[in-house]
């Protein structure tokens, strides 16, 4: 573990310089009495000579003072500017004041005397109007949009619903949740990451609805995030989350502002970032990622009956190929007579033992869904074909693999792929590995033993305070309505016990009449 | 809220799960070499006589209330002595462990793995203990109640005999006698042993002290039930004299069973039965470990939880031989018995006569 350990005499030095950094910013206030050149040449300073750092100097017609702008064109829409700054100043054309410049560019106007936060402002998209009252400055937004459209995101696409998708852009994606859920109580709170890559996200939460503790947990732990650089929501994830070692995904991913605006009103916690349409809710328990979008479009019964099939796909795709490999190579006397004789003939030629015969396939499995991953569609179809059918029907002629491997193969392949979520696929995936070697050393006792530690694990694992397998352990009857089952809206009358909300009671009152 | 607490229904899930264990299998064999065709009425007997030592087990807790037994054994008998006894209990719960653990190896080496190493069984099962409880009591209480509706596939397969049951082998009732009856109930009362989890776990309970006497006596008497509901159904599946030649008679009459799906159902009643093994065993290795954590003055039970696991995995592998698992079979249940059902009411009547009962206690 000590390699894990990052050297303490570094983190000291990293804070010195933290703190040189700091001083550096302090002295650089002393500005009042510089002249406007010498200011742009000063807040310039904590730039390197990159050259999309424009300086633009104005003269207004009617006034002999001086007017600068300084923007970054790489991040700013030179419309914007032209618009909202240079043609209002010349049509005006008399020296500004805050009052004055207001009543011309009307949006997105500030006056700062910050000049330690140039820098910031700079990379925020801003265009910054110094004059030659040096005292303060004005900041204008004028981000550019280069933004794709709203389009429903491909892993997580339904049949029926809304299909809008978060983009990469921070104020969009909060414009869909917004849409979602017009509440005066829905309150974001935008975060800066990474010292050097400022990347900005933003935290959701419903107030007066969600725990303020976990509320206060969430935001803690972003902001105990120190780095450089912050780039992918990926990285956020593994910086809070709580048990950094499970397979098991404890935050989840999504790229749906429904699903966002209905678990912020079960009472969670979202973050939405400004560089990836991907926002992130916490605290979930296992079930939620067994939910689908699709669920609540359905008529309840056969979202039931779908939950209940995903449930079963979880075990299927866990334990079959391990129930398999130890039927086959400890306990024959299982399966009926009928049966032995089949399996017997079919596996009579095989040369290899169960387990490696199993791992080749499933690894198999692995290896085309990799490769087909990223290929565009019309490749991929030839992995697909290639890698199914070729292979497939080839290694049982061979005699490498039995048939019946391969129908349990397939099986566990499509019963994987049946969660909703990605990540909790892929943890199912990775886990059936572990089932398979020990269903081949101790048969159905190895698959007994795993499946009790798999169960613990996910009884002792917490997220964000909240037990991971909530509402079965610790059991909360109310709360498997939307587990196991997808009970009707009216019946969904409370939001879920184990995220302790403020207003344990939704108010759904809806049918009310059919009671007369 | 501590978050070590458990409630009262969770209590119920740990005395109904601590006490389904090894016993069940071999629990019609046991009492019918002694009180015959007689032995569901010694059972029931054996059901009543817990409910005495749940009571007092109960009432000493409710005078030391969410203190464990390692904390109230010096309260009642001084410090030194105390100390000794901390030892003898930590010793014997440990001891059950170890009884658990080679009794799971010798059913799981006969039905299950024939050619796997002993020392293989035990250690998975250990290593598994040891994992469960370096967590709080909460986390584990929560996997038992998880577990429990488990039982309900070991009742059916059960159910399942009665399309073949015949009456009329109980008959004549109470023919042995009734001092023999009574005198055979000692070994029911074995397997029903694991009520006494609640002297360790009653400190952690939460509710109030009338909710968690109904709570453990229920749960007592559910699993009466349950066994008496499993002997009873054996001794009118099989004939008086099939049963003397069958240990495990509940495996025995499973393994007659097939279904057009499954055709040894015995196998599928062991694999959930392994799981109800297993959680006893977790059960007693965390007392056992809450006891060396007040030996030691350790700050956690988890920094002796893996001393413990390994001691009862390496005694476990000792006995090698049928004849030697018997004889560790009958010592260790004497003591347990002795230990675990009748001293607790000693030690109730010890704090009684001394008037040793901690403020704050109800004094009802």
């Amino acid at each position: 573990m000590t390699f894990f350990k990052k050297p303490k005499k570094l983190i000291t030095e990293a804070k010195v310089e933290h703190d040189i950094q700091k001083g550096l910013n302090n002295k650089s206030t002393v500005v009042q009495n510089l002249n406007l050149d010498e200011l742009l040449t000063k807040v310039k300073e904590p730039f390197s000579a990159t050259e999309d750092l424009v300086t633009q100097e104005v003269e207004l017609p009617s006034d002999t003072s001086r007017i600068a702008l300084l923007y970054i064109e790489s991040i700013v829409d030179k419309q914007l500017v032209q618009s909202m700054i240079l043609d209002p100043l010349f049509t005006t054309g008399k020296e500004i004041t805050f009052e004055s410049f207001k009543k011309m560019a009307s949006i997105d106007l500030k006056q700062e005397t910050d000049f330690n936060q140039v820098p910031k402002f700079l990379l925020q998209s801003n265009t910054l109007v110094f004059t030659e009252d040096t005292t303060c400055f004005y900041t204008v937004s004028t981000p550019v949009k280069t933004q794709r459209d709203i389009t429903e995101p491909d892993n997580e696409s339904i049949v029926r619903g809304a299909h809008d998708g978060f983009v990469e852009n921070l104020s969009t994606n909060l414009a869909l949740v917004r849409k979602k859920l017009r509440s005066s109580k829905l309150t974001i709170k935008y975060l800066l990451l990474g010292q050097e890559s400022h990347m900005k996200l933003a935290l959701l939460y419903v107030d007066q609805i969600a725990n303020p503790e976990l509320v206060k947990e969430v935001e803690k732990r972003v902001k105990s995030i120190e780095a450089d650089a912050v780039y992918a929501p990926g990285n956020v994830e593994e910086s809070i989350e709580d048990k950094p070692f499970s397979f098991f995904p404890q935050i989840l991913n999504t790229e749906r502002p429904d699903r966002v605006a209905a678990n912020l009103m079960e009472g969670r916690v979202a973050l939405l970032y400004d560089t990836s349409p991907t926002a992130h809710i916490m605290p979930v328990n296992f079930f939620t990622f067994y939910q689908s979008v699709d669920d609540y479009n359905k008529r309840w019964h056969i979202s039931s009956f779908f939950r209940f099939i995903r449930i079963m796909g979880f075990f299927i795709a866990l334990g079959l190929p391990a129930i398999y490999i130890s039927i086959v190579s400890f306990h024959y006397e299982v399966i009926p007579f009928d049966l032995i004789l089949l399996i017997k003939s079919s596996l009579e030629d095989i040369p290899y033992p169960p387990l490696v015969e199993a791992l080749l396939m499933e690894l198999t499995i692995e290896f085309i869904r990799e490769a087909s991953i990223r290929l565009p569609a019309r490749i991929g179809s030839t992995i697909a074909i290639v890698g199914g059918l070729v292979i497939g029907d080839a290694v049982v002629k061979a005699g490498l693999v039995s048939n019946l491997m391969i129908i349990v193969v397939a099986v566990t392949a499509i019963a994987a792929y049946i969660v909703p979520s990605n990540e909790m696929s892929a943890a199912v995936r990775i886990l059936r590995f572990p089932f398979m070697v020990a269903a081949a050393t101790l048969g159905f006792l190895g698959i007994v033993f795993g499946f009790l530690l798999l169960l613990f694990h996910l009884c002792r694992l917490y997220t964000f305070g909240s037990p991971y397998f909530a509402p079965i352990a610790p059991l909360n009857v109310k709360d498997l309505k939307d587990t196991f089952l997808r009970a009707p809206f009216w019946k969904q009358d409370t939001r879920p016990q184990d995220l302790n909300t403020q207003k344990p009671d939704n108010r759904n009152h809806t049918r009310k009449w059919d009671k007369s | 809220m501590n978050s070590h607490t458990i409630t009262h229904r969770q209590l119920f899930f740990l005395v109904i799960q601590t006490q389904i264990g090894v016993g069940v299998l071999s629990l019609p064999y046991t009492l019918f070499s002694k009180a015959k065709i007689d032995g569901w009425i010694s059972l029931f007997m054996a059901g009543i006589f817990i409910q005495f030592s749940v009571l007092a087990i109960w009432k000493l807790c409710d005078r030391f209330p969410k203190q464990t037994i390692y904390e109230i054994l010096p309260k009642i008998m001084g410090k030194k002595l105390g100390y000794v006894f901390n030892a003898i209990y930590t010793i014997h719960f440990s001891f059950i462990s170890i009884l658990i653990l080679i009794m799971y190896n010798s059913i799981v080496g006969k039905w299950i793995l024939f050619e796997t190493p002993h020392w293989v069984i035990i250690f998975i099962m250990a290593a598994v203990g040891y994992y469960v409880i370096t967590s709080s009591p909460r986390e584990i209480v929560r996997f038992f109640v998880l577990v429990t509706p488990l039982l309900i596939i070991l009742f059916i397969l059960i159910l399942y005999a009665y399309t073949d049951v015949h009456l009329l082998y109980l008959f004549p009732v109470g023919h042995t006698g009734i001092l023999t009856i009574i005198k055979s109930s000692a070994d029911a009362v074995v397997a029903l042993l694991g009520f006494d989890a609640a002297l360790v776990f009653l400190a952690y309970s939460n509710a109030s002290a009338a909710r968690n006497i109904k709570v453990i006596s229920f749960a007592s008497f559910c699993i009466t039930i349950l066994y008496g509901f499993i002997v009873f159904t054996t001794y009118i599946f099989f004939n008086p004299k099939e049963i003397i030649i069958v240990p495990e008679p509940v495996l025995y009459m499973l393994k007659a069973f097939s279904f057009s799906i499954i055709e040894r159902t015995d196998l599928i009643f062991l694999s959930v039965w392994i799981i109800s093994v297993a959680t006893s065993f977790v059960c007693y290795l965390f007392i056992a470990a809450k006891g060396v954590q007040t030996l030691f003055g350790l700050k956690e039970h988890q920094k002796g939880a893996p001393y413990i696991a390994i001691f009862c995995a390496v005694i476990a592998i000792i006995p090698d031989d049928k004849l030697e698992v018997m004889t560790w079979n009958k010592y260790i249940t004497m003591t347990s018995v002795f230990l675990s059902a009748v001293f607790p009411i000693v030690l109730l009547v010890i704090a009684v006569l001394r008037k040793k009962q901690e403020k704050g206690a109800a004094t009802s």
